[in-house]
């Protein structure tokens, strides 16, 4: 399969069938920009000399300064290239063991743009107290972590960073030779035409001759050091020459995972090296790639420039804070190590080191630097239907009612952008749209909102206010004269953007998003509270511009080029849109804004899917890879859009895409205006009937997706985990990207993305019982890992549940998800091996801030064997322990289980319980000090047998216990 | 927030559920306990406490035990509605916090949650049925004009059929007449026609007038090809997607507009724009319309080429070559009425010898003269009449085979209804506008899109078919709510344009409303008096209908 792949891509880049995918012209290969065919170069020149190489960059260790007290070290590096040219050297320890290292031109001709990891950190990380840095006659060394087992060591000749653990590398800064900070230069004469240096008048020999004594690092030519031409564009490059090249390695770690977003497998393949998978590196420069290759290393529409590396071992990641043009190339010199190589176009180096040592730990360690996915708004997990584009008040109406009539469950319909008149965003089109707010208020009358489409790009006309208050303000972005209004080409025509990063464009943005009339100009008022909003093209997409993108001479507040702030742009029109709808009334209620363009730390501020991916059974696979590659890089919010935005899919197409939808953490159905309407109720029988039970499975899990939300919240961990991260000692497991588990839960989904299945193969990987979700059939895992083979007919998505988890799930099929806040749960008791199991419920209102002041209920479920033959199912408070985790953002120090919250629940009962693989049919069930429960047992397999059938199933009927109180219920 | 209101119940209302809580009349007498005090779910699968049955905890596969709770999916709840109608809501709606119509009595929710709004909700049921009856009623008097209208059409085309059944008669006689006399006529000429037919000069004449019609049908071609060609690239400008996000489909329709002559279509309605695009317009217009080389006096213009050659290459060449002879050989033979054009001035002889033709034509026809060697000219003139004849009796049979099938469509039930209450809208047109633009049904004929403001008007397809779902019966009241309209304008880079009309009953014909649900997928709503069957009909079938769909939820 593999090697499948490999080729399979290998040729789609080679020779892609123009009609039936992206026009890869209209994207640059490595080759075709500037700064990376000069780091690719330098690579290939480092390859050739072997041994020889060494880096000219060099610790001057006369300057080692060591901050007193708070870990950090400071130093001035020289390149022997340049040796007028100062570089100044930073490394901070950070409290829980990440090193930051930070490298930047000091007094040179201009300043490197370092803004990057102020927009990406939540908060300016906590430093280390008491680590002492010990300046030797060679390198400069701290030793920390709990253990002291963690050491950061600085080789001054040639200079290198090096993290090690208990004596062994995992991190390694150019450990290669790769580095290369391009210092900043005046463009002379001679430098500009290529003519001058090979004339043969004096200075031009004398030019040659310096050049070549640089010629063995930099190269012979100053290629595309002052202007680059793509295509019919010319970026003219002011700043000149001012890339970073950067190697990091991983000598210990054969596996490497992130980066996102690319559609490819979440192990990520080879760039270089022998026979790589991809002859193009990974490339981060967030675009609107129309009908992407279902698998490449090309640019889409976001970028985290965070990789973990994984070993049986150990753990590690890195956090490359840099926002422009990034490729990344990847060679796994051994089985057990890796290379990277991390070029980028502008911008300071500045790289997390995260020590790890287990998924868990780096997971955490990213989340204290850029946050963690707030908690959404518990609707938001339900079913989003989107179409571009529902086409009038009426339409929307029509398929609310369709939706209702076939007791379908959905949250959410959407309107893309032919709401607004002339694609003026917040202006209604009132031919279509005569009534917004009435449409949205029955909308909401059964407990759904809608998301309504607000996209960057301002249509240049005085009669959008929008639009002229922006360019009254001066906060659009500049063209490369510095003056005026850059003007570019979108859905609107010609089109302006406002300069997220000028802070005067933010408090004037979250106006707009006002619901009543506001004194400074526009506000949307004909608009509601129900209404939350979708940001799509903030890539920015521009039809016109290089790339589909803004030209990386436009510039930014403060003078900053676009090419240097380019992957961090999306992420503020996101966040302040965010704002906008978290202030926009009185009670600040959790937004919902969805977005296309991302960067670190966009996890924060919402919710993100994989762009217009195509209805073929390829985009379908790679959604799911994709989704848990975000979730890896901390955007743990993700989903793929169900059916594929572009095409028509067949019917059976379209109910396994269900199947994938409902186990994404975001989960919404869109297509494209050229496509046939899809909606689940148009569909025949039985795909219908299919489709409707596929949605109320997402429902009643909905507990259990917004307990991994809360968990995630907290800690990081991905709501939807790949095998190396539940289990990082299985080798075996390193690869698998299509199945994964839902949170902490145990629910074990392999989606099935392939036309005529019947049969789905899984791979269980440890000596475990998994049972079937539906048909309580009891699988046995193995130590060294075992794959099972399971029904898998069109209506079937194959799920476990891993033994020793408990899962509250709420049966009682709704229209909405708000309309399930009374209803009873039902409890499932899939017991391990040894008898026990647990797992954990969170509960909030769903819509305010309120559970930041502890109006929430966080319940633990235990299944135990205190003597032999009992089994006993009790269910206890854990905020009240853990008032710490219990809320993001926020450390609660009590907690109160009468919260208002709680008493508005307290008659939420568990109306069954459900607990499979018992051994013996019991004498008797009985809550802990009551009367004897009404229950029924169906014998089969016992969880610690060693056979496989179907398990036994205790089925407690309705047993009067509330989910908010502490109770046990003992069989025995 | 209407949870909040249910905070102060407490759980043993829950207890309280009484066993026939949601229970539909037909079903109420099933629900009493056995003796032993159990119940059997309705499906027989099994045998359950009567505790069991409405305790809020499903427990029958079928979910027969809880009518009355919402704890099993799928089973519908039957709310009594008293002084409204009863109806069945789904198990999903029970206690889900929210008052719906359907149930006007609150019963599926918790006790005061819902008030019990039956009298109001029945009033106003009341009021819109009498509504309805009201327009049906009206609606129903104009349906039977209508049929009035198809019953009087049918006596009009059965008049149409008689008549031309005796006219066919009389013209086939003639036919048969005329063409024993040509065929006669034409044996004794034919041999002298070979001949002259050798002429070279008549070889060459018919071999230019091939070689002309070769490359008129060439140059059709051409222009055709242009035409679809320019009507491609328009499509293109203003109906290209910028998703596609192609320069080089903008560089087209960048292109095609220079070519053209058109202002960039994203600057259409641009007012600062448009006024110097319009400038700009004017000139390549005129640079465009300019003649690219002076022509000489005899060349024939774009205009008389598109014009007059097909006149010229429908020229009887025979007719000529017999009028040539005539003007070779001396004008010796022949009566005087030959001769007459040499007396005439030159600008009248044109119009003379129409006038003579037609004479001797008719004049050989009817038998008044009868030369004994009938010249070419002759037989040729006899050869017009009999065509003219046959053409004439085609069309009379014509006339006739029309009516027989519009006979037959009247009352069809897949044509003009049963009753034949859609005749009378055969070729009706109904409009409305929308947005830019207008849009029109002529009913049974072709639907169209007009742009209000100038532009290419689109067919959005022709009368297709009645309501074509399996699941819909001809002849029943669905299969008129629809008709579909197809194989409209192709779409750029999309499918052909489709309407599907749905109707209902109402006292005037017209439409409504217009959605272009998909792409190029027209949804047009609108009313007729055809649809409104009459009362009686409606009361009783209506009825039972509507209890019937309650039943089904």
């Amino acid at each position: 399969m593999r090697s499948v792949v490999l080729f399979g891509a290998l040729s789609a880049l080679l020779a892609l069938p123009d009609a039936l995918a992206v026009k890869s012209q209209d994207f640059k290969t490595c080759s075709q920009s500037g700064f990376c065919r000069r780091g690719r170069a330098l690579a290939a020149r480092a390859q050739e000399a072997q041994s020889s190489w060494n880096s000219p960059y060099s610790v001057d260790p006369s300057s080692i300064l060591i901050l007193p007290g708070d870990s950090t070290v400071k130093a001035v590096v020289k390149s022997s290239l340049y040796p007028e040219i100062k570089f100044g050297l930073e490394l901070r320890i950070h409290d829980d063991g990440v090193v930051r290292v930070l490298l930047d031109e000091v007094d040179g001709l201009r300043k490197r743009y370092d803004e990057a990891a102020s927009w990406a950190l939540v908060s300016e990380p906590k430093l280390s107290k008491g680590i002492r840095w010990a300046a030797g006659k060679k390198e400069l060394r701290a030793v920390f972590g709990e253990k002291n087992d963690i050491e950061v060591a600085v080789n001054y000749d040639p200079f290198r960073v090096r993290l090690r653990r208990g004596g062994e590398d995992q991190i390694v800064l150019n450990g290669r030779g790769l580095l290369h900070m391009e210092h900043f230069r005046s463009q002379t004469l001679k430098e500009t035409t290529e003519e001058v240096v090979s004339e043969e008048n004096a200075e031009g020999q004398e030019v040659l001759q310096i050049e070549n004594v640089r010629a063995w690092f930099e190269g012979d030519s100053e290629d595309a050091y002052w202007e680059e031409k793509f295509s019919s564009w010319t970026d003219s490059k002011p700043k000149g020459p001012e890339s970073l090249s950067l190697d990091i390695t991983f000598p210990n770690h054969g596996t490497v995972y992130g980066i996102p977003q690319h559609a490819t497998n979440l192990s990520l393949p080879s760039t270089t090296g022998e026979s790589p998978s991809y002859t193009d590196p990974f490339r981060l420069y967030n675009a609107d790639v129309f009908e992407y290759i279902a698998s490449s290393p090309m640019s889409l529409y976001g970028s985290i420039p965070v990789m973990h590396a994984h070993s049986a071992e150990t753990t590690v990641g890195l956090f490359n804070a840099i926002g422009s043009e990034t490729w990344i190339d990847i060679a796994y010199p051994t089985k057990r190590s890796t290379h990277t190589h991390w070029i980028s176009e502008s911008g300071i180096m500045d790289v997390f080191l995260l020590p790890g040592p287990t998924p868990e730990d780096v997971f955490a360690q990213y989340a204290r630097l850029t946050g963690t996915t707030a908690l959404p708004a518990h609707w938001s997990l339900g079913y989003h239907q989107c179409r571009w584009n529902y086409v009038s008040s009426d339409d929307v109406r029509t398929v609310q009612k369709r939706f209702d009539e076939e007791d379908m469950p959905v949250d959410v319909f959407w309107l893309d952008i032919e709401y607004a008149q002339d694609h003026k965003y917040f202006i209604w089109d009132h031919k279509t749209f005569p009534d917004p707010v009435e449409m949205t208020n029955e909308v909401a009358a059964a407990g759904r909102k809608m998301v309504v489409i607000v996209d960057p790009h301002l249509k240049r006309t005085s009669d959008y206010p929008v639009y002229q208050e922006a360019s009254d303000l001066d906060i659009l972005v500049k063209p490369k004269s510095g003056e005026g209004e850059y003007e570019g080409w979108c859905w609107t025509g010609s089109s302006s953007w406002i300069d997220h990063f000028n802070p005067a464009s933010w408090d004037w943005w979250i106006s707009k998003f006002k619901t009543t009339k506001i004194d400074t100009g526009f506000s949307w008022i004909e608009s509601t509270e129900d209404i939350h909003i979708w940001n799509d093209m903030n890539e920015p997409s521009i039809f016109n511009g290089p790339e589909i993108t803004m030209p990386k001479d436009s510039i930014h507040y403060g003078g900053w080029e676009h090419r240097d702030v380019h992957n961090i742009n999306g992420m503020l029109f996101h966040n302040n849109t965010a704002q906008a709808v978290r202030v926009r009334s009185d009670i600040s209620k959790r937004p919902f804004v969805l977005t296309r363009s991302f960067y670190a730390g966009s996890q924060r501020v919402g919710a993100m899917w994989t762009g217009d991916n195509l209805g073929t059974w390829d985009h379908m696979a790679v959604g799911i890879k994709m989704v848990l590659a975000n979730g890896i890089a901390g955007m743990a919010f993700a989903g793929s859009d169900v059916g594929g935005f572009f095409g028509n899919p067949e019917p059976e197409m379209l109910v396994r895409w269900y199947q994938v939808g409902i186990f994404s953490p975001f989960f919404r159905a869109h297509a494209h205006i050229d496509t046939k309407r899809r909606e689940p109720f148009l569909l025949d029988e039985p795909y219908k009937s299919i489709i409707r039970d596929i949605l109320r499975l997402r429902y009643s899990m909905l507990p259990i997706w917004y307990t991994a939300f809360k968990e995630n919240s907290v800690t990081g961990m991905p709501i939807v985990r790949p095998h190396y991260v539940m289990f990082p000692q299985d080798t075996a497991g390193f690869d698998i990207d299509d199945q994964f588990f839902v949170g902490s839960s145990g629910i074990l989904v392999k989606p099935v993305t392939e036309k005529g299945k019947n049969e789905a193969t899984i791979y269980l990987p440890e000596d475990q019982v998994y049972y079937d979700y539906f048909t309580q059939y009891a699988y046995r895992g193995s130590i060294k890992g075992k794959y099972v083979i399971v029904a898998a007919e069109l209506h079937q998505v194959p799920v476990f549940i891993r033994g020793g988890s408990i899962l509250p799930t709420r049966e009682r099929p709704r229209r909405s998800s708000p309309l399930m806040r009374l209803d009873p749960f039902t409890i499932r008791v899939a017991l391990s091996k040894a008898g026990t199991a647990r797992g954990e419920l969170y509960l909030d209102d769903g819509v305010t801030y309120l559970h930041q002041q502890g109006e929430l209920v966080w319940r633990e479920f235990v299944a135990e064997q205190p003597q032999k033959k009992i089994t006993r199912i009790s269910s206890r408070d854990l905020a009240a322990q853990n008032p710490g985790k219990a809320v993001d953002g926020v450390a609660l120090t009590t907690y109160d289980p009468k919260n208002a919250f709680a008493k508005e629940i307290e008659e939420v009962r568990v109306e069954k319980i459900v607990i499979l693989g018992l051994v013996w049919k019991p004498s008797s069930v009985k809550v802990e000090g009551g009367a004897e429960l009404k229950w029924e047992f169906v014998p089969g397999v016992a969880a610690i047998d060693t056979k496989e059938g179907t398990a036994s199933v205790l089925i407690i009927k309705d047993p009067k216990v509330l989910i908010t109180s502490d109770w046990a219920i003992v069989v025995s | 927030m209407l949870w909040l209101l249910l905070l102060p119940l407490p759980l043993q209302a829950l207890g309280a559920t009484a066993k026939t809580l949601g229970v539909s009349p037909r079903l109420v007498s099933e629900y009493v306990p056995s003796k032993s005090n159990t119940w059997t779910c309705l499906d027989g699968s099994k045998q359950i406490p009567w505790d069991y049955v409405n305790d809020d905890s499903c427990d029958c596969a079928d979910g027969s035990d809880e009518p009355g709770t919402g704890a099993c999916p799928n089973q519908p709840f039957y709310c009594q509605n008293e002084g409204h109608i009863g109806a069945f809501i789904p198990s999903s709606r029970v206690k889900d916090g929210l008052c719906e119509l359907d149930c006007c009595d609150g019963s599926d929710e918790r006790p005061g949650v819902c008030e019990d709004v039956c009298k109001e909700v029945g009033q106003a049921h009341k009021k819109k049925v009498e509504e309805e009856t009201k327009i049906r009623k009206t609606g129903s008097k104009i349906r039977s004009t209508y049929i009035a209208y198809a019953h009087k059409e049918k006596k009009r085309l059965e008049g149409v059929i008689e008549a031309s059944a005796t006219e066919i008669a009389i013209r086939e006689n003639e036919v048969i007449r005329l063409r024993d006399i040509t065929e006669r006529a034409e044996s004794l000429s034919a041999a002298a026609l070979e001949l002259k037919q050798q002429s070279p000069l008549y070889i060459s004449l018919v071999t230019h007038s091939n070689a002309l019609k070769s490359l008129q049908r060439e140059h059709k071609k051409h222009l055709q090809r242009e035409e679809e060609l320019s009507d491609i690239l328009n499509a293109l400008r203003t109906g290209y997607n910028p998703n596609y996000q192609d320069m080089a489909v903008l560089e087209a329709v960048r292109g095609w507009e220079e070519m053209a002559g058109l202002p960039h279509i994203n600057d259409v309605g641009k007012d600062s724009v448009s006024n110097e695009e319009a400038g700009v317009q004017e000139d390549t217009a005129s640079d465009v319309a300019e003649p690219e080389e002076a022509l000489d006096d005899e060349m024939w213009s774009a205009e008389e080429l598109e014009k007059d050659l097909d006149d010229l290459l429908n020229s009887d060449y025979v007719s000529l070559l017999l009028e040539h002879d005539e003007y070779v050989q001396s004008p010796t033979e022949g009566s005087a009425l030959f001769d007459i054009a040499s007396y005439l001035p030159d600008s009248v002889v044109p119009q003379f010898e129409g006038f003579r033709e037609t004479l001797v034509s008719w004049l050989v026809t009817l038998g008044i003269i009868k030369g004994e060697t009938p010249s070419s000219t002759d037989t040729s003139h006899l050869r017009q009449a009999l065509t003219d004849a046959e053409n004439e009796l085609k069309k009379v049979k014509k006339e006739k085979e029309d009516a027989e099938n519009d006979i037959k469509e009247i009352f069809n039930v897949h044509g003009y209804g049963l009753e034949g209450e859609w005749k009378k809208l055969d070729g009706t047109c109904l409009r409305t506008e929308v947005g830019d633009y207008t849009y029109e049904v002529c009913l049974f004929g072709e639907a169209k899109q007009i742009p209000n403001k100038g532009g290419s008007t689109f067919s959005l397809g022709k009368f297709a078919s009645w309501n074509p779902s399996p699941d819909v019966k001809p002849g029943e009241e669905a299969y008129y709510q629809k008709q579909i309209y197809n194989r409209g304008t192709r779409c750029w880079n999309g499918p052909e344009r489709n309407v599907v009309l749905l109707l209902s009953c109402g006292t005037e014909n017209t439409l409504h409303s217009v959605v272009e649900l998909e792409k190029c997928e027209y949804q047009l709503t609108g009313t007729t008096p055809a649809l409104c069957r009459p009362l009686d009909n409606f009361g009783g079938k209506e009825g039972k209908n509507s209890n019937a769909s309650r039943d089904e939820l």
